[in-house]
This record gives C-alpha cells, sequence and structure tokens, in this order.
C-alpha cells in the first residue's frame, strides 16, 4: 500500500534501510493536545478531568518513574517524548534508525464519554501529524481511536487514511471487551480496508479480573505479557481471523516467548472441540502464523539465550518478528544490543528491517531527510 | 512404574450426601432456596468433550466418581497408584453468602474423610475452605487440618484478589500449623470476567484462561513474599498446565531486576523461589507435536523438579503426557510420577 | 595512568562528572566524603550508566517491613534500573554476574602533582565536548583518577 513515491535519488543522497523501530512512544501533555480542540472541549477536560486513572497512578513505574533517565529533554513545557527534536537527536540519529512508528497512548487509558473521546483521540493524531510527522520524513504514526466506540473509530481513520504516514490503527491491550469481540470488529475491518495493520499495544484499563489486582507494578509489568494471552485467544475463538481474512495484527510491547505454548494450548484444546467452533475453522496457531506479528520489545532474556531463539522457532516467529526499543520507557530495549548475540544475521536483519518493510509497505530506500 | 496420583475428582452427586453434615438450618435454606450442585458446570460443561473421557461417560454413575465404590472401580482398582489426592471442587460453585460457603466447605471436608479417607490409606484430599473469609477458612483448616490423610488446602485459582495479597496470609500461617501445603486448582466461581477484558464468549477462551490466571498467582505469591513469610510452604498447580512456565520466568526475573526495590523482600531471583515452592501437576499437557521442540521445552524447565502426575480423572486434556514421559531418563520419569508428589505430601512409597 | 579530573571545588558532594580518557567514558562521583568512579557504560545493553540514580541499599526480611540504609551505594543504570556497587563495580546480584569496571579515586594536593610534573600546565581530562588545561596550584587540592 505504499503511497510514498521515491523521489529519483542521486546517488550521494538515498541509503538503504536497515532499521526499523516498530514502537515508539511520543507523549503529549495535555495543553499540547487541547489546543487542537474545540473551547467546549477544552474547558470540560478542564473542569472535570478524563474519568480514567492515570495509569502511573494505579501502578506507579517503582524504576525511574517509568522512563529513560536521561531522556528528560529539559526544555520547558515538555516531558519524556513529547520533543521531536530530542526524540531524533536520542533516538533515530543516535542508533540511524530509518522509521520510527510512533504509538501514543494518551487516549488508550481512557473511558470517556464518546464525543469527548472522539475529540481527544482527533487531537492526538492531529498533534502527531503537526509536530512529528511533518518534522521528520522518518516519523510514522499509528492512527488513535476511540475504541469503545467503533463508529468513530472508523470516521477517525477515514479521516487520516489518505496519509500513507499513519500507517497502522492502535488499539489497546485491554478494553471494555476482549479485542476479539465482535464490537470491535468495524475498526479491524476500516483498518483493514485502508491496508494497515491493527497494532495492540500494551496497556488499557487492566482490568485483572481473572485472579483480581495484584498489589506491585513489578506484577503489574510482567502481566502485561499475560494480558496479551488472554486477548490473543479472545482474538483467535471469537472468529476474527475467519471473518476478516486480510486482516493483519500486531501485538505490541508484550513479549514474545509466550506464543508457542499458547499456541500448543489452543491447538489442543480446538482439537478437542473444533466441532463446534464454526468460526475456528482453521487449527490456531495457522491462524497466528497468518496473522499475528509481534514487537520485541521487551525482549526476554534467559539465562541461556539459545532458548529464546527455540520458542521464536517454535511459534514460526522468525518473519513475524518487529524490532522496537519502546522509547522512553524505562525498559527501552537498544537496537545495538538487545537482540541475543546468538540470534542467525539473517534473523537479525529481517527483525530489524525487512519484516517490518513488508508489514507497513515501507520503501526499502530512503531519501536522506532534511533538518527541518 | 508406580504413580502417584496428584488430582482425582470427587464430588457429591447431589446435597443428599452431605446433608448429613449440614445443620438443619443449612438444610432448610438450601431446600427452600433451591440450590443445587451442578457439578461447577461452567467450568465442566455436561457434554464437553474436556469435561469427561468417553472412558468416563460409559459408566453406570457420574463421571465424577460420587461415592468410594465408584472411586475404587473406575481409578483406583484399574490404575492402582500408591496414592491419590482428591479434589472436590464442589466449593468452587458456592454463591457470595459466606455463611453458607463456610457450611458447605465443612461438609465438603466430613464427607471427603467419611467416604473416603477413612476407608482407604492410599487416599489423600485437598481440605476445602471458604474463599469468601480469611477467618472462616482459618477456623476450618484448624478444625480438620489435624485429620490424616489432608494434604493441602484447595484454592481455587480464580480469585478476587490474587492469592499472595496479604489479606491470605493468615490461611497460609494456619496451614503451616498443620502441615498443610496449598493446592491451586484450575477454575473458581463463576461469574467474574476471567480476563483483564471482560468476559469470555466460547468455552475454548473460558478453558485456556486458567494459563494466564495460574501465571498471575505464581507472580503474586513470589511478589508477596509468601515464600519468606512460610518458607516450608509448597504450592501445587494444578490443571492449569505448565508449558507457560519458562517464557513467564524469564520475563519474571528481568523485571524483578529492575523494580527490586518495590519488593525488597524478594532477595533471590524469582525463578529461584518458584523452583523452590512450586510444582504443577502434568494436566493439561498441551504441548508440541514435534518431538524435538518437546526436547527444547524440557530443556527450558526442570521437569524433573517441578512436574508431579495427575491423571485429573475423569477430564479430558488430549493425550500429550506420553509422548513427554517419553523424553525423560529413567530417574526423572519416577521422580515426575510419584517422586516429587511423595516428597511434597510425605507419602511413602 | 593518573588523569587529574577538576580541582576538588569543582566536584562537590552530591555531584558527578563523566570524563572522557580515550575511547572510555567514565563517571566520577563525589557521595558524602568519598569519590567513586565507574565505567559509563552498563554492562546489560550499553546503557549510560553514569547518568543514573545513585541509591543506598534497600532489605526487607519480611513483605513490608522494608527499610533503607546508605550501604553500599549502588548506581542505578538509567535505562532498565540493572544496579552496580559504587565502589566495586559489582552487580547488585553479585560477583558472577557481569558488573562494571570501577577505577580509583581520590584527593591529591597540588603541591604534590607540581612536584611530580613540575610547574607545567597539567592537561586537565577532557569532558565530553571540550578540552581544557589549567595551571595546578599547589594550595589546591585536585580529583585524581586512576585508568
Amino acid at each position: 500500500m505504499s503511497g510514498i513515491e521515491t523521489q529519483p535519488l542521486q546517488a550521494a543522497t538515498g541509503r538503504a534501510v536497515k532499521l526499523v523501530d516498530c514502537d515508539v512512544h511520543a507523549q503529549a501533555t495535555e495543553p499540547m493536545l487541547t489546543q487542537y480542540m474545540s473551547a467546549g472541549a477544552r474547558r470540560r477536560l478542564e473542569r472535570y478531568g478524563h474519568r480514567s486513572p492515570r495509569i502511573t497512578d494505579w501502578y506507579p513505574r517503582a524504576r525511574n518513574a517509568g522512563m529513560r533517565v536521561d531522556a528528560w529533554p529539559d526544555k520547558p513545557g515538555h516531558i519524556w517524548g513529547s520533543d521531536p527534536e530530542t526524540t531524533r537527536a536520542q533516538l533515530l540519529d543516535e542508533f540511524g534508525i530509518d522509521y520510527a512508528l510512533l504509538e501514543v497512548l494518551s487516549g488508550a487509558d481512557c473511558y470517556d464519554d464518546a464525543d469527548l473521546a472522539a475529540a481527544w483521540n482527533q487531537a492526538i493524531n492531529d498533534w502527531q501529524l503537526d509536530k512529528w510527522l511533518e518534522f521528520d520524513d522518518r516519523f510514522r504514526s499509528a492512527i488513535c481511536v476511540p475504541h469503545e466506540y467503533p463508529d468513530l473509530c472508523v470516521a477517525e481513520i477515514g479521516r487520516r487514511a489518505s496519509d500513507p504516514r499513519f500507517m497502522a490503527v492502535m488499539m489497546p491491550a485491554s478494553a471494555m471487551e476482549p479485542l476479539g469481540s465482535r464490537k470491535y470488529w468495524p475498526v479491524y475491518e476500516a483498518a483493514t480496508a485502508h491496508g494497515r495493520p491493527v497494532v495492540f499495544h500494551t496497556g488499557g484499563y487492566m482490568d485483572h479480573r481473572g485472579a483480581g489486582y495484584p498489589s506491585f507494578y513489578l506484577e503489574y509489568h510482567v502481566a502485561n505479557g499475560i494480558n496479551m494471552q488472554a486477548q490473543l485467544t479472545s482474538m483467535v475463538c471469537g472468529g476474527m481471523f475467519d471473518a476478516m481474512p486480510n486482516l493483519r495484527v500486531v501485538l505490541t510491547e508484550c513479549g514474545l516467548a509466550w506464543a508457542a505454548a499458547l499456541c500448543w494450548s489452543l491447538n489442543a484444546g480446538w482439537e478437542l472441540m473444533r466441532e463446534d467452533l464454526p468460526r475456528v475453522k482453521r487449527r490456531p496457531s495457522e491462524y497466528v502464523r497468518d496473522h499475528v506479528w509481534f514487537t520485541t520489545q521487551p525482549i526476554e532474556e534467559p539465562a541461556e539465550p539459545r532458548h529464546l531463539l527455540h520458542t521464536i522457532e517454535q511459534a514460526q516467529l522468525a518473519d513475524r518478528l518487529l524490532f522496537a526499543t519502546d522509547y522512553p520507557h524505562w525498559d527501552f530495549d537498544s537496537p545495538t544490543q538487545a537482540l541475543p548475540r546468538a540470534m542467525p544475521k539473517q534473523m537479525r536483519e529481517a527483525i530489524q528491517c525487512d519484516n517490518a518493510l513488508a508489514l507497513y509497505g515501507l520503501p526499502r530506500e530512503r531519501a536522506i531527510p532534511e533538518v527541518k | 512404574m508406580q504413580s502417584i496420583d496428584c488430582d482425582v475428582h470427587v464430588a457429591p452427586e447431589s446435597f443428599d450426601a452431605l446433608f448429613p453434615y449440614l445443620s438443619d438450618y443449612w438444610r432448610q435454606y438450601i431446600t427452600e432456596a433451591g440450590v443445587r450442585l451442578n457439578g461447577v458446570s461452567f467450568a465442566y460443561p455436561p457434554g464437553a468433550p474436556t469435561t469427561a473421557s468417553p472412558t468416563a461417560r460409559e459408566l453406570a454413575g457420574p463421571p465424577v466418581p460420587a461415592t468410594y465404590n465408584q472411586l475404587k472401580e473406575n481409578v483406583l482398582d484399574p490404575t492402582e497408584p500408591c496414592a491419590v489426592v482428591l479434589n472436590c471442587l464442589t466449593g468452587f460453585e458456592t454463591h457470595r453468602n459466606p455463611y453458607y460457603a463456610a457450611a458447605v466447605a465443612g461438609a465438603i471436608n466430613d464427607w471427603l474423610r467419611e467416604e473416603f479417607l477413612a476407608r482407604d490409606d492410599c487416599l489423600r484430599a485437598s481440605l476445602v475452605v471458604s474463599t469468601l473469609s480469611g477467618d472462616d477458612a482459618v477456623a476450618e483448616i484448624e478444625r480438620m487440618g489435624g485429620e490424616s490423610g489432608f494434604v493441602q488446602v484447595l484454592l481455587p485459582v480464580r480469585s478476587d484478589v490474587p492469592w499472595g495479597n496479604k489479606r491470605n496470609h493468615g490461611i497460609f500461617e494456619a496451614a503451616r500449623e498443620h502441615s498443610l501445603h496449598v493446592g491451586l486448582h484450575a477454575w473458581g466461581r463463576a461469574g467474574r470476567a476471567p480476563t483483564p477484558s471482560g468476559f469470555t464468549s466460547t468455552y475454548l477462551e473460558d478453558y485456556v484462561a486458567n494459563q494466564p490466571i495460574a501465571q498471575a498467582q505464581v507472580l503474586s505469591f513470589v511478589s508477596e513474599g509468601v515464600f519468606n513469610r512460610f518458607p516450608e510452604l509448597k504450592v501445587v498447580l494444578m490443571e492449569c498446565g505448565f508449558a507457560w512456565l519458562p517464557p513467564l520466568l524469564w520475563r519474571f526475573d528481568k523485571d524483578w531486576r529492575g523494580v527490586w526495590r518495590e519488593v525488597p523482600w524478594v532477595k533471590q531471583p524469582p525463578s529461584e523461589y518458584v523452583s523452590e515452592h512450586f510444582r504443577f501437576t502434568t494436566a493439561p499437557a498441551h504441548l508440541p507435536q514435534d518431538p524435538s521442540a518437546l526436547g527444547q521445552l524440557l530443556e527450558m524447565m526442570d521437569a524433573g523438579a517441578l512436574l508431579a502426575y495427575a491423571s485429573d480423572y475423569p477430564h479430558e486434556h488430549g493425550d500429550g503426557l506420553p509422548a513427554l514421559l517419553d523424553q525423560l531418563d529413567e530417574h526423572t520419569r519416577r521422580a515426575v510420577m510419584a517422586g516429587n508428589a511423595a516428597a511434597v505430601y510425605g507419602i511413602s512409597t | 595512568m593518573r588523569h587529574v579530573v577538576c580541582p576538588v571545588g569543582e566536584l562537590p558532594a552530591g555531584e558527578r562528572r563523566i570524563v572522557n580518557i580515550g575511547k572510555r567514558s567514565i563517571g566520577v562521583f563525589h557521595v558524602g566524603d568519598r569519590f567513586y568512579a565507574v565505567r559509563n557504560r552498563c554492562p546489560h545493553q550499553g546503557g549510560p550508566l553514569c547518568v543514573g540514580h545513585i541509591l543506598g541499599n534497600a532489605v526487607a526480611d519480611v513483605p513490608g517491613a522494608a527499610a533503607v540504609s546508605n550501604n553500599p551505594l549502588r548506581i542505578a543504570c538509567p535505562w532498565h534500573g540493572w544496579e552496580y556497587d559504587l565502589a566495586t563495580g559489582q552487580s547488585f546480584l553479585g560477583p558472577s554476574d557481569p558488573g562494571v569496571k570501577s577505577y580509583a579515586v581520590a584527593l591529591e594536593p597540588g603541591g604534590a602533582l607540581v612536584a611530580e610534573v613540575g610547574e607545567q600546565q597539567v592537561k586537565l581530562v577532557p569532558g565530553p565536548y571540550t578540552a581544557e588545561t589549567f595551571e595546578v596550584k599547589v594550595e589546591d587540592d585536585y580529583v585524581v583518577l586512576e585508568v
């Protein structure tokens, strides 16, 4: 779906793409966003705020307030991840990143009413376009949507679809219903119709209803991986992959090593129950193979690095993994260090670049960006 | 080969079996309110293939043995285990009246003792407690914990609050005083959404949901310092699977390394607490079909130390276990089939 | 090789300075009345270790009864928070886990330095961006790093 025209390049100004970062957090302060909202919406926010608590108040991030200490922009009015200049210097330039997919989490934890949610998410996307996409050609964006209101999501996706720099649609990893629920299918259909993968990013309300609320951020953080297992289960069992054969999803910031064991379980259960699962016509692992990608961060680090490679092989993920740093969060993965040395070069290159180019239809060469 | 079967299900077919152990008040309440035992049917729908193996369904009696004779005929005689741990999940279907829950728990334990433990030395059982009141759970442990045959306190893997939470520590204290461990079994009370995003809509989702929930409970026991306070305690995870364990521990260790200051009583990497204090029954054995992938899994986890055999009779999860046992050497197989359970429960083989 | 980092007055207690010596970036710290120096590169993923927070220990024998102490001092990587003993560079997990290189650093009086190198100008160890030289004064003390 690449809508990007590659300009005829002079030999000196083109370069082969080597590194794509599929999860970078641009973080906006409220004033940065409300400037894109109507006076009425702004006033509502000023008077009443959001209905949902800040996730960092629920589970304070016990290390470095959840951010890389060295990522503070030290500019008035700015916070970690809010300044494109800092992000460009510390991330894109520092590590030679060719494309970075921005995933703004400001809307993901919210459960406001439809109008406010729609206005808030529209403002996020306006801010991304205005401050980031226009700032540096290497940035790309995920379209933020008011996820509990699928019709409004479809409208927002429609608004952004003609700009190829919005290259994905983002949903949180937990919501009012399991993410495989038919409620959210219109969002996935719209994304797919416009050729965009749907990124499910760790976060959301995370109501921990199976075992109850944990006490500690440590549990909450490890549970990011566990929660995505439940969501992938919902996606497979709810039949959305059968209903939308071209749907591609990216499970983001949830780890990857758990995928194989989950597939074994889903397969075993499906073998016994398949007669009564009309919407799960194929073996579950086949759906995962065809429809599901994973970002690498936070990469699991077993004492024996080979074991990580085994889980990748077992779940057939070599061409499904997308490198991500998660800049500027505290558990950032370094592009030069995070992938284990034991990983074969071809796999490393696929994960750092080729898989993302294929998934997102990004050009293999890019012009050296103008510094604005 | 000798076996200790760590999870065989028994259940009264109706309240008739429990009435002898309930007061007049509760008998009247149960009758007037039309409360029925339905076999924890949201967890084990009667017609679901996972609820009972074809063999169990062919029997004259209920698939889940309701009497000692049924147990003997259908499980003990055919398989000749040297010991069996009986799990009665009837308490999982108690509604939220805490007094009712406590009464039924007591009745179940009385029934287990009279119907099973008193009749056969090879039988052990999990002690049923109310999940609605720590005080009532403690009282029941104190009442029955000394009875020979009870080896662990039965808790459902699904909970309102993770089991490691400090409000539950009184239960572990009482368990310790009576040399009981904890058995955490799949499922729990119906009516709570089992995922972080709400209710599941197919049985397959609900069935698989026990595994992420079990993982969250593992996190809780370790993070909350349960094993610091109760170093002798073992937690046996039953019918929750085990192949998910290695990736969970990689993540848990790595995250602890970054945020250990939030839980400074967790002084070692979490995986060390898990190796020491958790055991996992071999059901469901949801494993890769490819033997070399299975071999890789066995490299990642110390099956010989962590797994304890369970038939999970009469439940049906597929037949992954033989392939796993095939890959183990004799010594390790013995540990899985009996040795680990013998060590945890103090059973001589 | 000994390198003069700065006059002690330029590194008061509670502050740190990151210096480059050849290809190595090293963090020099003044905490309380002691000086510490460790390599500015986390063994984990190469993060700028010396930009991180300095913390004493936190201990708890039972859940909930936690206390902090000043000993040992550790530096926590600004990325994943992995911690290293500031004095020895040892990982908080113990000697079998990769640690970070630590260096000897101490105060030396100007008189001794002048006696050693004569009254010529002493090259100040360059900071991250600039190289400076200065005149060593006999009456001042200097932070000296051994690499």
